[in-house]
């Protein structure tokens, strides 16, 4: 048992290394790090071959080259060249490892030589970037939607924070802007003369056809020879609504320092008449007429929910609350089925043309995010929550959407898709993340769908460095079929995107791995577990399940793979809990699962319908740290006895001489526990001979700091103590909740046993090595 | 600076842009990513926060049990970060434009009231400069809104931090350093929109078109002697 226990420590330690090396160069974590040579092998493994994958990550060591990458010439392949394809030097041909094809290179790679390789045949560069230029590059587009029935001081904050962004926009950017509230209203942005706006009545759907006939946008006596309408790029056409910004800013920052409330009167008792429905569908309908293909940002900044016209979530009668989880359970959530299809139908027109929608949401209440959310999820648009927008939350969440990086160029990336490529023991299942399907047919689509799936390409309108997709692989070899010795499947990312300067680019990312026979070399495979991607990648899978099924079926589901995951990797003695073990490698993997199950992503009645839209929205979009984050906090200790160190999400946790940090990802809670509250209070920092005192309590703000300062979206900051109201924040996490506490119980379907929810940790535990072990599973 | 807490709860406190610019590219001092296996599968006992072992010698009791360790009677702390960097944010590699707030020109170092018409009379000597190729309605836009700066800066409206951040961004106006100039404008509206919202457009505007021209307009007789005449009488 030693041996192997030493064994496994060393081989995980070194899959560690791998599993970062990996992630640092490629941008890629996968499930399995070895993976199973046979299809019924890969589902007994309970987890499925699967990766987390960030197209654009950072990569300041990693200069693109100048030239269009080599596509193998077979038609429904079309791979491009990487490290792991076999080369003839003399021959000047290479093969394609995913279909085998023999290509010819190009004349211009007359001169390579075995030591004279281009860059994309060294393993160094299994992630590439290339810049091509293919006609003329394509300014991006900001479109404004602005709601004005705000409250004059958050009105006044909103106009503020636009004015601002005008200075934050890509120099050579096109804007445009619409406001709306009881009507519509579009701004021409000329440079010079009076403004002028024309208006639109806010219940009266219109087509895309009608809202470009109406703005002047098809004009006949410009079209050519078969009527059409003016070309897009045509100036004479664009220019009076989507204008240069360094030509229109000053007029438009008047525009916006003029801007009023709705002037139409709210009576007692009534929300205001805003529009929304409208005011987008004429966003997306300007853009189609005019910018199909390119890459350009809705921006839609509402200060409460539609109430009238398509897409309303709730009538202006202030009476009738909007929506909760309970009257949608009860079915009677009257706009809910009309609005999210109304909205869903939007967001897909949007996506096709390649633009994005954010939607930055500032109210007490509710604002219809439920409903709203494709817009954003679909596109890759970002979704801001905050409670108005005169506070810190918004004003630097919005700043944030600008920021730039080390070379000091835009995070924000338009127009991607992604097309995988995968070696023909593998297929692909689908992906999970903010993106389309491009419907696009291939030989490595499988037949089991998992997310967006039967298709191999996928659309991405909005991207940033952070942006990850979860994508799901199925492995189709047989049982009987003999894997080569040495035999590695293979997996090809290509993205291509319009980077914020306006090129095309394409990044190509070539990974492979060695496959294992099952039998004989589970305990490699174990050891090649990355209990973190596992976790997220499950967690998206149960986050998505969820949006389309009942709560508690999916925390079932959820519950039957991780005893299965117990069963076959839990070292232990029939019928005998106590003996129970699981090795480092998945060591973690059951607490992930026991948070996950209390997550606001999947526990939602603790939170309003929106609010779950919003968490689940970056969930489902964020990176490995931050997701990992989101699934189960981390928190910190601080105290006298040595640096900060981890510890427990667990009550336990909470003892009178630390302060602790807790990082939630949408929260930074800093608690301060009873005796250190108490000397605060007492003012020992300021008295120089308890300067370590001082240091103390200083030192989680300054970890803070550092998350505060980066992080998009803003987290919210609660500085609280023992027996302080905010100091609820900590407690729900660490705290199992306070309501009936049963044992486990059998599930009525389908009998299969599951695990209870609000029990603590310690209890979770117990239950699971109890049906681990158990035979009668 | 504090968020807002009467408008949003737990409001986040407010970092100045140059703040933010310079740690979106600073490495992590103290990456918060580790977490605790629980104790019941690895078979180790359970750890509980203090568990880990300390470099230091164990505390000495405090003499009064109300206080906190006093400093005196205990060892000094471990550092609880590995090695942060004196001064914090500005050991951290150098942004790409200089950070305003520290590289002031010499008004900031001395107690001195920055001058108006030191700023004024570099904006002009760049929006003459501009007067020969940029249209006509623009230029009196810009210079519509330079007279808003100088009347708002008169009249006691504008605050200490926006008057001697003016004063750099005219020195790198002057130098034509247009990057650094666009960079100090930037860091302005968003940390002082309320103050200088109305006018920076134009500034922003000014710098745009002036880092266009053809640098012999810069110099022509007219534009130096709006700096000549301008400065003449100034102390210096």
């Amino acid at each position: 048992m030693r041996g192997v226990e030493w064994r496994k420590r060393v081989a995980m330690a070194t899959y560690q290394e791998f599993i970062q090396q990996n992630e640092d160069r490629d941008g890629v974590r996968f499930s399995w790090n070895l993976w199973p040579s046979s299809r019924l092998e890969a589902t007994r493994l309970v987890v499925p071959v699967s990766c987390l994958f960030t197209p654009l990550k950072e990569r300041p060591d990693l200069p693109p080259v100048q030239y269009e990458p080599v596509l193998c010439s077979r038609a429904n392949c079309k791979a491009v060249l990487n490290p792991l394809c076999q080369v003839d030097y003399r021959a000047k041909i290479w093969a394609c490892n995913f279909c085998f094809q023999r290509n010819p290179f190009p004349p211009s790679y007359a001169g390579i030589s075995d030591v004279n390789q281009p860059a994309e045949l060294m393993p160094q560069f299994s992630t590439i970037e290339y810049i091509v230029q293919r006609g003329p590059p394509n300014p991006l587009i900001f479109l404004y939607v602005v709601d004005t029935c705000l409250e004059e001081e958050d009105l006044q904050a909103l106009k503020e924070s636009l004015q601002m962004s005008l200075s934050l926009l890509p120099p050579n950017a096109l804007v445009g802007l619409i406001t709306f509230g009881r009507m519509v209203q579009v701004h021409e942005l000329s440079c010079e003369g009076i403004a002028k706006s024309y208006v639109f009545r806010g219940t009266k759907e219109l087509s895309s056809k009608q809202i470009q006939e109406m703005l002047g946008l098809t004009n006949p006596s410009a079209s050519g020879p078969q009527g059409r309408p003016a070309a897009p790029q045509d100036p004479a056409v664009t220019c009076r609504f989507l204008q240069p910004v360094h030509k229109v800013d000053m007029n438009l920052t008047d525009l916006l320092g003029e801007l009023q409330r709705d002037p139409w009167p709210v009576p007692q008792g009534k929300r205001p008449l805003r529009s929304t429905g409208i005011a987008l569908s004429i966003a997306v309908g300007l853009l189609e007429g005019t910018f199909p293909n390119t890459g350009a940002r809705v921006m839609m900044f509402m200060g409460g929910p539609p109430t009238q016209g398509p897409g309303m979530v709730v009538g202006d009668e202030l009476k009738t609350p909007i929506r909760s989880w309970h009257d949608i359970t009860k079915d009677n959530a009257r706009h809910l089925k009309k609005a999210t299809k109304y909205y869903d139908a939007l967001a897909n027109r949007a996506a096709v043309n390649g633009h994005s929608i954010d939607i930055y949401a500032c109210a007490l209440d509710q604002t219809g995010l439920l409903e709203m959310k494709c817009l954003s999820n679909l596109t890759g648009g970002h979704i801001a929550m905050g409670d108005s927008f005169n506070t810190s939350l918004f004003k630097q969440t919005f700043q944030r959407v600008f920021s730039k990086d080390h070379n000091g160029e835009f995070r924000m990336a338009f127009g991607g898709t992604l097309e995988v490529s995968t070696s023909r023991e593998l297929k692909v299942s689908g992906a999970i993340g903010p993106c389309v399907s491009l419907k696009a047919k291939g030989p490595c689509i499988s037949e089991n769908e998992v997310g967006v799936g039967g298709t191999t390409q996928w659309k991405i309108c909005s991207l940033s460095p952070s942006t990850t997709l979860a994508l799901y692989f199925e492995v189709v070899n047989q049982h009987n079929a003999p894997i080569p010795q040495g035999g590695r499947g293979a997996v090809q990312f290509v993205t291509q995107y319009q980077h914020s300067n306006t090129q095309r680019r394409i990044r190509v990312t070539t990974v492979a791995r060695n496959w294992a026979d099952a039998q004989s070399q589970i305990q490699h495979i174990e050891s090649s577990f990355d209990q973190e991607a596992s976790a997220v990648i499950m967690a998206r899978l149960g986050v998505f399940r969820a949006e389309s099924e009942e709560g508690p079926d999916v925390l079932r589901w959820l519950d039957r793979q991780l005893i299965r995951l117990c069963q076959k990797f839990g070292q232990f003695n029939k019928d005998d809990p106590t003996s129970f073990k699981l090795s480092e490698s998945l060591s973690l993997y059951p607490q992930f699962m026991f948070h996950l199950r209390r997550s606001p992503f999947l526990q939602v009645f603790n939170n309003s319908p929106d609010e779950c839209s919003y968490y689940r929205h970056h969930f489902v979009r964020q990176d490995l740290t931050q997701s990992l984050i989101m699934i189960q906090p981390i928190l910190y200790s601080y105290s006298f006895h040595g640096p900060p160190e981890p510890v427990l999400l667990d009550s336990g946790s909470i003892l009178p001489d630390r302060i602790l940090l807790m990082d939630t990802f949408f929260q930074l809670v800093i608690y301060h526990g009873e005796t250190i509250a108490q000397w605060r209070k007492a003012g020992y920092q300021e008295q120089p001979e308890y300067e370590n005192f001082k240091h103390l309590l200083v030192a989680p703000v300054d970890d803070a700091q550092e998350i505060l300062q980066t992080r998009f979206p803003m987290p919210r900051y609660i500085d609280t103590e023992h027996g302080g109201s905010q100091a609820r924040f900590l407690l729900s996490k660490v705290n199992p909740s306070q309501t009936h506490n049963n044992l486990y119980s059998w599930g009525q379907e389908t009998g299969a046993p599951i695990l209870t929810d609000d029990v603590s940790l310690q209890v979770f535990m117990d239950h699971l090595k109890k049906l681990a072990v158990s035979s009668a599973a | 600076v504090n968020g807002n807490q009467e408008r949003g709860w737990n409001d986040p406190p407010q970092f100045s842009y140059g703040l933010q610019t310079a740690a979106q590219g600073a490495p992590k001092r103290t990456p918060l990513n580790k977490r605790v296996p629980p104790p019941q599968l690895t078979g180790s006992p359970c750890p509980v926060p203090g568990d880990f072992p300390s470099a230091t010698a164990p505390m000495t009791p405090p003499t009064n049990p109300l206080a906190p360790p006093c400093s005196m009677n205990t060892p000094p702390r471990p550092c609880p970060v590995a090695a942060p960097p004196l001064g914090g944010v500005m050991a951290t590699p150098p942004p790409p434009f200089p950070v305003v707030e520290h590289t002031d020109s010499a008004s900031s170092q001395s107690e001195n009231e920055p001058d108006v018409d030191d700023v004024v009379t570099l904006l002009n000597w760049a929006l003459t400069a501009c007067r020969h190729t940029v249209k006509k309605q623009v230029c009196n836009d810009v210079a519509k809104r330079l007279k808003l700066f100088e009347d708002m800066w008169k009249s006691g409206k504008l605050s200490l931090p926006v008057r001697r951040r003016m004063i750099g961004l005219v020195q790198e106006l002057k130098s034509c350093n247009w990057d650094a100039a666009d960079e100090i404008h930037r860091a302005l509206i968003v940390d002082h929109v309320n103050e200088v919202g109305q006018w920076m457009v134009g500034v922003k505007r000014l710098i745009a078109e002036t880092r266009n021209l053809n640098p012999d307009l810069l110099h022509t007789q007219e534009v130096d002697q709006s700096l000549d005449t301008s400065s003449a009488g100034n102390s210096d």
